[in-house]
């Protein structure tokens, strides 16, 4: 056999071809790849198991569970970080250089652009969007946790948007207390229904 | 072991490495030398210190490769390419789709036999490790099908001991392609559960190349990789394929038989098939264009003084004694796309920007009234793609006349890498308010060297009823106690 020409090979033996034809290409009966059978019963068994512990058995947690728990690891972490909010505290903070200048420099970024710089707004140029900022008239509410509200929830109708799902609550904190170091603990606060001229 | 100490002949209607059974036929090719084998051995080596050594190599601050998914920034070369830039994917894949295409057309499987990781580590290291520790082709068979021993036991426990250090060490600078070696290097000296998923992943993945370099071989080749499926798609009679030339080599006959070929029946070409098949019996799926199978016959013929290259590189055609035409439609429509999609590649990374900015509207009303203007109101984030500070410029264009920008007056600082978000204010008197309209807001550096633009709309009433409203409650409410307060003090 080994000196035979081999190129032209044996037809192929009764029964060992498939039935089926397409195009003229049968195909050979052959064992397909131990190693290959095994991923595929060995996924079908997965499959059945991955369903059964998954959907059926009851063991995991659901997913409800699961987001309920990531949620409340969330929270607490917020909780965590967040600074205590009260009168008192923000004034503490508003005499605190780390937080002040922290707090100014999430201002010139974010509340600059409406309350100027100068946090003088209107009143410095007509044109500004936003309020002094330094005087004793207060819109919505000149104590410090009043501020903070204001800040954290915005003003929706006057377009002062709520700041806490976009700098959290510990710059919120900050910017709160920057603006109160233009104030002292004491100084006279009225209420005005609007900042126009 | 059942394995018989001679492996069955290859023929057409089966694959070899497959048994009757189903079973695995684990191969042991003969060493063989030659100038393939030479060349394979350095272009590999050299190919190996070149994948494992990108991590480490410094360009421009960063590691010339260092796909750093966590923080969003890919590093070639140093260049840097930010998660906004992934769509130039798209050209690298249908380039390499592309490329790949012609050189097969030209040259068949030359990717395969000198290029692809899974030949040059399993050639030049994994089987290099076997050669060293339990012998050469015929060796390595007996050692399968001798009875469990102490020497058998020692030489299996070491060659399987390195196989799993090698294993290990690829996946640990795999892994280091996407996190830096410092970082890869932190994470070796701190517990596993402090970076869980990377453990997990370089486990696994050195699991699967030990298996896969141990004893799964050539099964990915023949079985798994796409690319060895459809090169036979890919290539034609005018393809450089590994044959041999059955016009000289046929009848084959021992030394000294009479009218026969060639070829000497040696059996040398079968031997140290990696893949297991015949050559002789033609072009086949199973082969990967390693070359060894011209070295081995090559060696035969010098020995008994015929001509080298019985088994040689060359196409179909001009095996059959036919000539070789290069250039023809597949190998021109090939390089057609080939020149396309690299023009419109080059197009585009030409294109990338060093910055990247996107516009929002600002949460809350689309627009705001109030006495004296019209106002849109949104959140502008600056993207620094380059490791250097940058100083951007944002200002709105395009704006009808009364329409004022509040909100970056100064160019904005950015941190090498970093992110910016700042409000961008329109605001248009009311006098002179027109409805709603589109502007653009545009960002560049300082110098101007680049720009990048967004159309944007701003939002408003419809201006017969602004100035209905103003006239019904003219402006009352907006006597407000702050002005008459104020007024009162200016006085």
């Amino acid at each position: 056999m080994s000196d035979s020409h081999d190129q032209s090979h044996q037809p192929p033996v009764e029964g060992s071809i498939r039935p089926h034809v397409f195009d003229g290409i049968a195909e050979y009966n052959k064992r397909l790849p131990n190693w290959w059978l095994l991923t595929f019963y060995g996924s079908i068994a997965y499959a059945v198991a991955y369903w059964f512990y998954f959907a059926q058995s009851g063991i995991p947690p659901t997913d409800t569970v699961l987001i309920d728990q990531e949620m409340q690891r969330i929270e607490a972490a917020k909780l965590a970080s967040a600074p205590v909010v009260d009168d008192p505290s923000l004034w503490k903070m508003s005499r605190n250089a780390v937080f002040v200048d922290a707090g100014k420099e999430t201002y010139n970024s974010m509340c600059a652009s409406c309350h100027l710089p100068s946090l003088k707004g209107k009143h410095e140029s007509p044109t500004a969007v936003g309020p002094d900022l330094t005087d004793g008239n207060w819109i919505h509410g000149g104590t410090p946790i009043a501020v903070h509200k204001t800040i954290n929830e915005g003003v929706m109708e006057k377009g002062m948007p709520a700041w806490e799902p976009v700098l959290g609550p510990k710059k919120v904190a900050e910017v709160t207390a920057y603006v109160l170091s233009f104030h002292q603990e004491g100084d006279p606060v009225t209420i005005v229904t609007s900042a126009e001229h | 072991m059942t394995a018989p100490s001679h492996p069955p002949k290859p023929n057409l209607d089966a694959v070899t490495t497959i048994r009757e059974d189903g079973s695995h036929l684990f191969l042991h090719p003969a060493d063989v030398r030659g100038r393939f084998t030479l060349a394979r051995r350095i272009s590999g080596w050299f190919l190996i210190a070149l994948y494992l050594s990108l991590p480490w190599i410094e360009v421009g601050g960063y590691p010339a490769v260092f796909l750093d998914v966590l923080g969003r920034r890919f590093h070639l070369f140093g260049w840097t390419l930010a998660f906004q830039d992934a769509w130039l994917l798209f050209f690298l894949i249908s380039g390499l789709g592309f490329a790949l295409f012609f050189v097969t057309a030209l040259l068949g499987r030359v990717w395969c036999g000198w290029a692809c990781p899974q030949t040059v580590f399993l050639e030049h290291v994994y089987r290099l490790i076997e050669r060293i520790i339990e012998g050469d082709g015929t060796r390595r068979r007996a050692l399968d099908n001798a009875p469990m021993s102490a020497s058998k036991l020692a030489k299996r426990t070491l060659k399987h001991g390195l196989y799993v250090l090698v294993s290990l060490t690829i996946a640990h600078l795999f892994l280091a392609y996407y996190v830096s070696i410092p970082e890869l290097w932190a994470m070796m000296h701190s517990a596993p559960a402090e970076h869980w998923s990377a453990f997990v992943f370089v486990g696994i993945f050195a699991g699967a190349l030990y298996f896969n370099f141990a004893w799964f071989r050539e099964q990915l080749c023949i079985v798994i990789c796409p690319y060895g499926r459809i090169q036979s798609a890919l290539i034609d009679d005018h393809s450089m394929v590994i044959g041999y030339d059955a016009k000289r080599g046929e009848p084959r006959g021992k030394l000294g038989t009479p009218d026969a070929g060639a070829c000497v029946s040696c059996n040398r070409c079968v031997q140290v098939c990696p893949t297991g098949i015949d050559i002789r019996q033609g072009l086949q799926i199973e082969c990967i264009g390693c070359a060894a199978c011209i070295d081995a016959c090559d060696e035969v013929m010098t020995k008994v003084g015929r001509p080298t290259g019985l088994i040689r590189y060359d196409s179909l055609r001009g095996l059959a004694g036919g000539v070789t035409k290069w250039v023809r439609s597949r190998t021109i429509i090939y390089s057609v796309l080939l020149a396309i999609g690299a023009t419109v590649a080059i197009w585009a990374f030409s294109g990338v920007q060093p910055a990247n900015f996107g516009i929002t509207r600002m949460q809350g009303a689309a627009y705001f009234v109030d006495a004296n203007s019209v106002r849109n109101q949104f959140l502008v984030r600056l993207i620094n793609k380059r490791h250097e500070p940058a100083r951007l410029v944002v200002t709105a264009a395009d704006l009808p006349p009364g329409a004022v920008q509040v909100g970056f007056m100064a160019p904005v600082e950015l941190p090498a890498m970093g992110e910016v978000v700042s409000p961008l204010v329109i605001q248009v008197s009311r006098d002179i308010y027109s409805g709603p309209f589109h502007f653009r807001v545009g960002v560049s550096d300082e110098a101007k060297t680049y720009q990048l633009g967004r159309q944007v709309e701003f939002i408003g009433p419809e201006p017969e009823l602004l100035r209905e409203q103003s006239g019904r409650d003219h402006r009352g409410d907006y006597h407000s106690k702050k002005e008459k307060h104020e007024r009162e003090e200016s006085r």
